[in-house]
């Protein structure tokens, strides 16, 4: 069960980081997809993660992590509405279908998001997809979609949080030591 | 002779109901999840633990949590524990029905921090937090194949930054944490 903890908290994790370097800004209620359709894939994966960090959870931060220590992990958790993750992991390809991909898509449709990065591997089937949901110049929330032959997963920001600081979590909450550097100041 | 058999008796009833002791039902979510889980898996729950397991959680306790010595993670006297033992958990192809009937179960005052289920290997772990003024509850079900635990605890906010810090332990630190608490204030 450890083990099971361990990775998938890595998976939501990574998902997490992999996004850094734009400060996201917002007030984003609705940036908040509706995930629990796919609550039925747990039947058939081998794995599944249900991650909520609702804003009830989130408003509470700044009194679990009150310690002079914890400063960063405040900051960057400031105003933050939420952080959502479903991940299914699957013993072999096709137990879920792009009817359960799809449903997350359609919401992402609307003119309030854009998607900002699409990867597509034809050799390995995975298909990564990012988007950010814009008003004006701010960003309101960040939503990941990964589908891969036997791995899929949605990641789901709601409110302000600085990716780029993100590295900073690393061996904390669950999140694996990446490696990532911090981002280096500028030559003058 | 009718005195020592009525001190046998009295004996007898006061070690058949300490178990009750350790669950009894104050009409809360604590005991609504316990229902919950005797109705689909059809199992009946146990309060006390063997002492030999309590000895071997202890012990994975002691080596799990870092930082020194052993720190007693909830409050004194604010742990309610319950176990099922050596009985079949099957959710027979239906883990997502339960997960959802855990989350209609709980009042939302509870936020749902993490559930990992794995339906091949008939395990789960669910943690819901709720806010209790300067302290938080921390509510843990943990569910294997043949066995499985609720714990809520009352934790200070210090020791819930240090759980939140490493989630993939703390169901297992609070369960553990519970089973020695139980362990200690037994004769």
């Amino acid at each position: 069960m450890k083990t099971l903890f361990q990775t998938s908290l890595k998976i939501a994790s990574v998902m997490l980081l992999l996004f850094g370097g734009a400060a996201i800004t917002a007030h984003a209620q609705s940036a908040k997809l509706q995930m629990d359709q796919l609550d039925v894939l747990a039947n058939k994966a081998s794995e599944t993660v249900d991650v909520k960090l609702d804003e009830r959870l989130m408003q509470t931060t700044a009194r679990i992590f009150s310690d002079k220590d914890d400063v960063e992990i405040r900051n960057l958790l400031k105003g933050v509405k939420g952080i959502y993750v479903k991940s299914f992991s699957f013993e072999k390809e096709g137990e879920y279908t792009q009817t359960e991909v799809e449903s997350v898509r359609s919401q992402l449709r609307g003119s309030a998001w854009s998607k900002i990065v699409s990867v597509n591997s034809r050799k390995d089937g995975d298909n990564v997809e990012v988007y950010l949901m814009m008003q004006g110049d701010q960003i309101e929330g960040l939503a990941v979609i990964s589908a891969e032959p036997k791995e899929f997963t949605v990641v789901n920001i709601v409110g302000p949080v600085n990716l780029e600081k993100l590295s900073k979590l690393e061996g904390q909450f669950g999140v694996p030591d990446l490696g990532l550097d911090q981002p280096k100041p500028k030559k003058k | 002779m009718k005195r020592k058999l009525a001190i046998a008796g009295l004996i007898i009833a006061t070690i058949v109901c300490l178990p009750v002791a350790g669950s009894r039902a104050r009409g809360d979510d604590f005991d609504a999840v316990v229902k919950a889980i005797e109705q689909f898996y059809h199992v009946k729950h146990q309060s006390i633990p063997l002492l030999a397991r309590v000895g071997m959680k202890g012990a994975k306790t002691v080596a799990r949590i870092r930082g020194g010595d052993y720190k007693r993670l909830a409050e004194a006297g604010s742990i309610r524990l319950v176990f099922f033992e050596d009985q079949e958990f099957n959710s027979r192809g239906q883990i997502a029905r339960f997960k959802a009937s855990m989350q209609s179960t709980l009042n939302e005052n509870w936020s749902p921090l993490i559930a990992t289920l794995s339906a091949k290997d008939e395990e789960q772990t669910y943690i819901y937090l709720r806010d209790a003024g300067a302290k938080f509850h921390v509510l843990v079900v943990t569910i294997e194949r043949r066995e499985a635990t609720v714990v809520e605890a009352t934790v200070a906010p210090d020791i819930l930054a240090m759980l939140m810090k490493d989630p993939g332990e703390m169901g297992k630190a609070l369960t553990d944490d519970a089973t020695i608490n139980e362990a200690e204030t037994r004769p």
